[in-house]
C-alpha cells in the first residue's frame, strides 16, 4: 500500500472516531433524555413504525414494547415497591391512599342501606393490594359491611405475587371478599357489561399504551351511577415548588433507586412517565370524552398537585 | 341578539349529556352582575340537581348526612357509590338549601307595584323584613337539624363557600327590595342585613316558641338596632363633615392657603 493512501486511511478513521465521540450512545440522565427527545423528533421516522409509536418515558419506542417494558420495570421493582415509595414521597403516598379510599366512602352500611350486595369494587393496576386492603378495612370497620368485595386486577404476575403475600396479613385473604386476575386493563374481558359499582386505578394508569382505551373499558364495565376514581401523579401548580420538586424527582428519585433498590433505569422511567403525563385538566377532559360525568371542576390536588384524584360517574 | 347570550344547547340526547358535563364550565360563564333579559344559567347540573333534590326530602329523618345524600342517590336511580359526584359531601346537599331557597325567594315573596298595601305603600325597610323573614321560614322545615348544618357550614374548608353565599343572599334581599343605592351604604347595607340574617338564624335554632314568633321579635329589634346605628353614624358623619369645614373655613380666614 503506498504511503499516501494508508495516511488518507488513517485520517478517515481519526474523522469517524471523532463522530463518534460527538454523537455517543446517549445514557439515562435527564440532560441526555431531554437531548434525545429533541434530537429524535426532526429525525424521519421509517413509515410502518411512525403510526404506532408511544412514550415510555422520555423515549419514543414502538406500541407492541411498551406493555413489555412496562412490565420489565414493574418485575423488577415488585419485592422493593412499599419500602421505595415510602423513600421517595416520604411517607406521603400513605397519606394520599388513606385521603382517596375515605373520600370513595366504600362500602353499603346494612342499617341505612337497602341493598345487601356491598359494593363490587374493580381495583385495576393494583397488584400489591395497598388500594384494595383499605377499601376493605373502610367498608368493614367504617360502614360495616361484610359483603362488599375487591377485584384486584394487574397485568403483572409479579405485582400480584407480592399483593397475594401481603393479602395473608390481612382477614381478607381467604374469604370471597378479595379476588386477585391478570388483567389488561384495556381488555377486560373477564369482566361483564354494567357489573362494577366502582372503578379504581392508582398510580397506575400513567403506564396504559392506551389510556382513553383503558377509559372507555371503565366505561363499559361500570354500571349506570358507577364510579371511575384515579389517584395519579399530576402537574404541580406553584412554579415555584414545581422547581423544587423537579430537583427531588429527577435529581433524587433515581439515586434512591439505585441504592435501595439497586435498579436505576426503573425508577428514572418513573420520574419520566410522571412528565409526560396529562395535567389535570387534559385528563378531565379525557375522561369526560368517554363519557363520564365529572363532579365540580373534575379532580382534587394533593400535595400542591404534586398528585391528582380525578373521579367520573357514569350517567344514567 | 346580545353577544353576551349563552349558547343555547341542542335538545338531542348528546347535547343534554354535554350540557351536564359541562357543568362547572358553565358555571364558571354565570355572569357576575344582573340582567333583566337574560336568565341564569342553572347552578346545578341535572345529575346534580336530581340527586341533591331528591336526598333533601331525606333531610328531616336523617340530618344533613351522608345517608341523606344515599337515600336521595337511591331514589332516583343512582348508586350509594354516586355521591361522589358530589365533591364536598354533605355541604354540597347544605349548598344546595341555601342556593335553592334563595333563588325560590324572587317567586315566595310578592309585592304588589305601585299599589297600596294596608293602606300606605310599603319602604324599603319593610321590604327588608318581609323578605329576611321569608328566608328564615323557608327553613322551618330542617330546623332541627339547622344547627348541625350551620356546624358544618363553620368547618375552615367551607367557612369561604359559606360566607359568599351569605353575601349573596344579602344582595338579593336588598336588591328584591328594592335598593338603589350607589354609595359606600350598598356596602353597609349588605354588611349588617348579613350579621342580622345570621344571628337571627342561630337565634331561631332555639327558638321553640309558636310559629316563631320570637323568632320575628328578635329581628325586629336587630333592625331596630342597625336603623338607630345607621342614625348615630349618619349623624356622627354629618357632624364631622360641618366641624371639619368650619375648621378648614376658620383658616382661610386667618390667611392660610387651602
Amino acid at each position: 500500500m503506498s504511503a499516501p493512501a494508508s495516511r488518507l486511511l488513517l485520517r478517515r478513521r481519526l474523522i469517524d472516531a471523532g463522530k463518534k465521540r460527538v454523537s455517543r450512545e446517549p445514557y439515562r440522565c435527564f440532560s441526555c433524555s431531554v437531548q434525545l427527545a429533541q434530537q429524535q423528533k426532526p429525525r424521519p421516522k421509517s413509515p410502518q413504525d411512525a403510526p404506532s409509536t408511544t412514550h415510555f418515558g422520555f423515549e419514543t419506542i414502538a406500541e407492541q414494547l411498551k406493555e413489555q417494558r412496562v412490565g420489565a420495570v414493574f418485575s423488577s421493582v415488585a419485592s422493593s415497591y412499599d419500602a421505595m415509595n415510602d423513600f421517595m414521597s416520604l411517607g406521603i403516598h400513605r397519606l394520599w391512599k388513606d385521603h382517596f379510599v375515605r373520600n370513595l366512602n366504600p362500602g353499603c352500611n346494612p342499617l341505612t342501606s337497602s341493598s345487601k350486595q356491598g359494593m363490587n369494587i374493580l381495583d385495576i393496576a393494583g397488584g400489591t393490594g395497598d388500594i384494595a386492603f383499605r377499601m376493605l378495612e373502610h367498608a368493614s370497620t367504617i360502614n360495616h359491611d361484610a359483603h362488599t368485595r375487591v377485584t384486584v386486577a394487574d397485568i403483572n404476575p409479579d405485582m400480584l405475587a407480592e399483593g397475594k403475600k401481603r393479602a395473608l396479613q390481612t382477614p381478607y385473604a381467604r374469604s370471597s371478599r378479595l379476588k386477585f386476575v391478570e388483567a389488561n386493563a384495556e381488555k377486560l374481558d373477564m369482566i361483564p357489561d354494567s357489573s362494577v359499582d366502582l372503578y379504581t386505578v392508582a398510580f397506575g394508569i400513567r403506564n396504559f399504551t392506551h389510556k382513553d382505551a383503558a377509559i372507555r373499558e371503565a366505561f363499559r364495565v361500570l354500571k349506570p351511577g358507577g364510579v371511575f376514581a384515579c389517584l395519579e401523579f399530576s402537574k404541580v401548580n406553584n412554579s415555584l415548588f414545581d422547581a423544587v420538586y423537579k430537583r427531588w424527582s429527577f435529581g433524587a428519585i433515581p439515586l434512591i433507586g439505585q441504592l435501595v433498590a439497586g435498579d436505576r433505569d426503573s425508577y428514572q422511567y418513573l420520574v419520566e412517565s410522571i412528565e409526560r403525563f396529562p395535567s389535570q385538566t387534559e385528563f378531565r377532559d379525557m375522561i369526560q370524552e368517554a363519557g363520564f360525568l365529572v363532579p365540580g371542576q373534575g379532580w382534587e390536588d394533593l400535595t400542591g398537585g404534586i398528585a391528582a384524584i380525578h373521579k367520573g360517574v357514569k350517567p344514567l | 341578539m346580545s353577544p353576551l347570550r349563552l349558547p343555547t344547547y341542542h335538545q338531542s340526547a348528546l347535547g343534554t349529556l354535554r350540557a351536564a358535563a359541562r357543568g362547572p364550565a358553565a358555571r364558571r360563564r354565570a355572569r357576575f352582575y344582573h340582567s333583566y333579559d337574560h336568565s341564569q344559567p342553572p347552578p346545578f347540573t341535572p345529575a346534580e340537581s336530581a340527586i341533591l333534590s331528591a336526598a333533601i326530602s331525606h333531610v328531616p329523618r336523617h340530618g344533613f348526612t351522608i345517608n341523606a345524600l344515599k337515600q336521595g342517590a337511591r331514589d332516583v336511580g343512582y348508586l350509594d357509590v354516586s355521591t361522589n359526584l358530589l365533591p364536598r359531601g354533605v355541604f354540597d346537599l347544605i349548598n344546595y338549601h341555601l342556593v335553592t331557597q334563595r333563588l325560590a325567594l324572587k317567586d315566595s315573596v310578592q309585592f304588589a307595584e305601585g299599589q297600596q298595601a294596608g293602606g300606605k305603600t310599603l319602604g324599603v325597610g319593610a321590604k327588608v323584613r318581609a323578605l329576611t323573614l321569608a328566608r328564615l321560614r323557608a327553613n322551618q322545615g330542617v330546623i332541627d337539624c339547622w344547627q348541625e348544618a350551620l356546624a358544618i357550614m363553620a368547618q375552615p374548608s367551607y367557612v369561604a363557600a359559606s360566607v359568599a353565599e351569605l353575601a349573596r343572599l344579602a344582595d338579593e334581599i336588598w336588591f328584591l327590595a328594592g335598593d338603589t343605592s350607589v354609595d359606600t351604604s350598598w356596602y353597609t347595607k349588605r354588611a349588617s342585613l348579613s350579621a342580622i340574617y345570621s344571628a337571627t338564624d342561630v337565634f331561631m335554632t332555639q327558638d321553640r316558641s309558636r310559629n316563631f314568633t320570637e323568632t320575628e321579635e328578635f329581628l325586629d329589634a336587630r333592625l331596630e338596632d342597625s336603623n338607630r346605628i345607621g342614625l348615630f353614624l349618619g349623624g356622627l358623619g354629618e357632624w364631622a363633615d360641618y366641624t371639619a369645614h368650619s375648621a378648614v373655613n376658620v383658616l382661610r380666614s386667618k390667611g392660610v392657603r387651602m
